[in-house]
């Protein structure tokens, strides 16, 4: 069985009266990708913000490699590091000057080596001598990501990695992340709004909502429970399917010739032959089953409530 | 205390110096101004009054002096300053750096930049005035560093709020070192205070520098007394003001300030 590298026992922040983050326990075994998911506000950042050290929590703990965080800071940031679509760098440097920064901060051996190395990966080389204020967001974001993997990190936290990035950058970065994982064993938290790259990156997911973790699964376990799938079919029947909705007090959406309907995915066969009984014909037929974007959308629905 | 981090540190806040003119505006355009200013006034004052030598050395003394605590200081908290300004606190402080490294850094960084301010100083009132920087002999070094850490003393207490309120109270970064000036007394003797002011005077520690070197100009001896008194008042100072910081450091890490 693979070891814990990150291990969080009942973190709590509060402020004051507010509580961010409530009580919260989960690990990242080795080469695990961890999704951290949850509406904004919900309390992704502060957990993050208490991973790396620079905020401290109100209760609970958090250890690396079988080390608490706390007497072991540097040892264990040593080999941790993060990219953050909310994290800038100082922006009159090169590309060059801050990478070199960063990698004597790290004592990152071969350090030239390196840098040449993640620059080339993340297709930035050309970039080395160009000031960082210059750098459009797609680069900034592969900058950041570079500044991340500088010290060949254990455990890496990625607060929105892709965010800016073109889909074909993207793509790239994702198969780089996936190398890491498989080849090198890298961990990583991983939080994206993006529900299918969470869905094709992360192992297991972890729900926030209000700083409670309200789920903690794999991703297909989540979207199976939501229960509803969409269908959506093309029918010369308009009046027939009609009446047979209605009838069946099925609510729908109806946009001329073509019906939307949430239904629950165990009673699709049923409701298909009823159609075919009542000879309502269908041109075309779709069914959308709930993918982690429908989890997500109705837990942050029933955040607002 | 990991040195290689140091130096690393160092090396960012060199990097800053390189790309930002404002950084080489500090170290020369404002010494040079006020050396051009109180310079030619204390000339004229000296003309005036007759006393051609001791008024226009104590003026420039008062300058070139007061710019090792001010540079000390200030190197402190700008350099705070620019890792809120480029966003990068987090950067930083997510990575093995210790706030003690941090703390060493921008000490022998600032310390670096105050000598380079000093000696142009001094050059350039060589040049203008024919002021003999080196009349202190030896006793340039404790003076000289006596200063210094009565300015990181001031500078960690500057940062100190800062970090602890954040950019909205980032002003003081300019004015921090200004509010002991006047009790410091660079350019008079601490007698011409009003009362209430030389009781506050006697808990700098650059005021008795000040009034020792004031006692070399006109007498040519310098009393060890102030010195020793100075290092002792700098030492409570700067472990009190390196202690707040740490202590405002690990205050706003709670408050989640550093982000």
């Amino acid at each position: 069985m693979s070891q814990k590298v990150l291990e969080v026992k009942n973190l709590t922040k509060k402020f004051g009266k507010f509580t961010a983050v409530n009580n919260i326990s989960f690990d990242i075994k080795e080469g695990e990708i961890l999704g951290l998911l949850g509406p904004n506000g919900a309390g992704k950042t502060t957990t993050i913000h208490m991973l790396l050290d620079v905020m401290d929590p109100t209760n609970g703990s958090i250890s690396y490699f079988g080390k608490p965080l706390k007497g072991n800071r540097s040892e264990i940031l040593k080999k941790l590091n993060f990219s953050s679509a909310y994290i800038s760098l100082p922006w009159l440097f090169t590309v060059e000057e801050v990478l070199n920064v960063f990698a004597n901060l790290y004592e990152v051996p071969n350090k030239q080596t390196r840098i040449k190395r993640l620059l080339s990966e993340f297709e930035i080389e050309h970039l080395r001598k160009k000031s960082i204020h210059m750098l459009s967001a797609g680069e900034m974001a592969r900058l950041l990501l570079t500044k991340a993997f500088i010290n060949y990190p254990k455990i890496i936290l990625l607060d929105e990695p892709t965010a800016s990035l073109d889909p074909d950058i993207a793509v790239k970065i994702r198969e780089f992340l996936r190398r890491q994982q498989k080849e090198y064993k890298v961990s990583m938290l991983f939080t994206s709004h993006n529900m299918s790259e969470v869905e094709e990156m992360c192992d297991n997911i972890v729900f926030l909502n209000k700083g409670k973790i309200i789920a903690k699964d794999k991703p297909e376990n989540l979207s199976k429970q939501i229960p509803e799938s969409e269908v959506e079919f093309i029918t010369i029947n308009i009046l027939k399917a009609k009446k047979f909705l209605e009838s069946q007090k099925i609510s729908f959406v109806q946009n001329k010739n073509t019906f939307r309907i949430n239904i629950k995915t165990k009673d699709i066969s049923t409701f298909i032959t009823s159609m075919t009984n009542e000879k309502i014909e269908y041109e075309d037929i779709s069914i959308n089953k709930p993918n982690l974007e429908d989890y997500f959308l109705k837990m942050s629905q029933r955040s607002k409530v | 205390m990991n040195l290689k981090r140091v130096m690393a540190m160092v090396q960012r806040y060199f990097y800053n110096v390189k790309h930002s003119y404002d950084r080489l505006t500090d170290m020369f355009y404002w010494p040079l101004m006020d050396l051009l200013i109180w310079g030619l006034t204390g000339l004229y004052f000296a003309k005036l009054s007759g006393d051609s030598q001791h008024l226009t050395t104590v003026l420039l003394t008062g300058i070139i002096f007061w710019i090792v605590t001010w540079r000390a200081q200030y190197e402190i908290t700008t350099n705070l300053l620019s890792e809120m300004w480029d966003r990068n606190l987090v950067n930083i402080f997510a990575s093995p750096l210790t706030v003690y490294e941090w703390i060493t850094a921008v000490t022998i960084f600032g310390g670096l930049k105050m000598i380079i301010s000093l000696l142009f100083s001094a050059g350039i009132a060589f040049i203008l005035y024919q002021y003999a920087f080196f009349q202190f002999g030896w006793w340039l070094f404790p003076i000289v560093v006596s200063l210094v850490i009565t300015g990181w003393a001031a500078g960690f207490v500057v940062a100190a709020i800062i970090i602890r309120f954040g950019m909205k109270v980032q002003t003081i970064a300019w004015a921090g070192a200004y509010l002991i000036a006047p009790f410091s007394a660079l350019y008079y003797p601490i007698s011409v205070l009003p009362d209430w002011a030389q009781k506050i005077a006697l808990i700098f520690p650059s005021s008795y520098i000040f009034e020792a070197m004031r006692q070399h100009i006109f007498t040519n001896h310098i009393s060890i007394e102030k010195i020793i008194i100075s290092f002792a008042i700098n030492l409570v100072f700067l472990v009190l003001s390196i202690s707040l910081f740490v202590y405002s450091f690990n205050k706003s890490k709670q408050s989640g300030i550093i982000n």
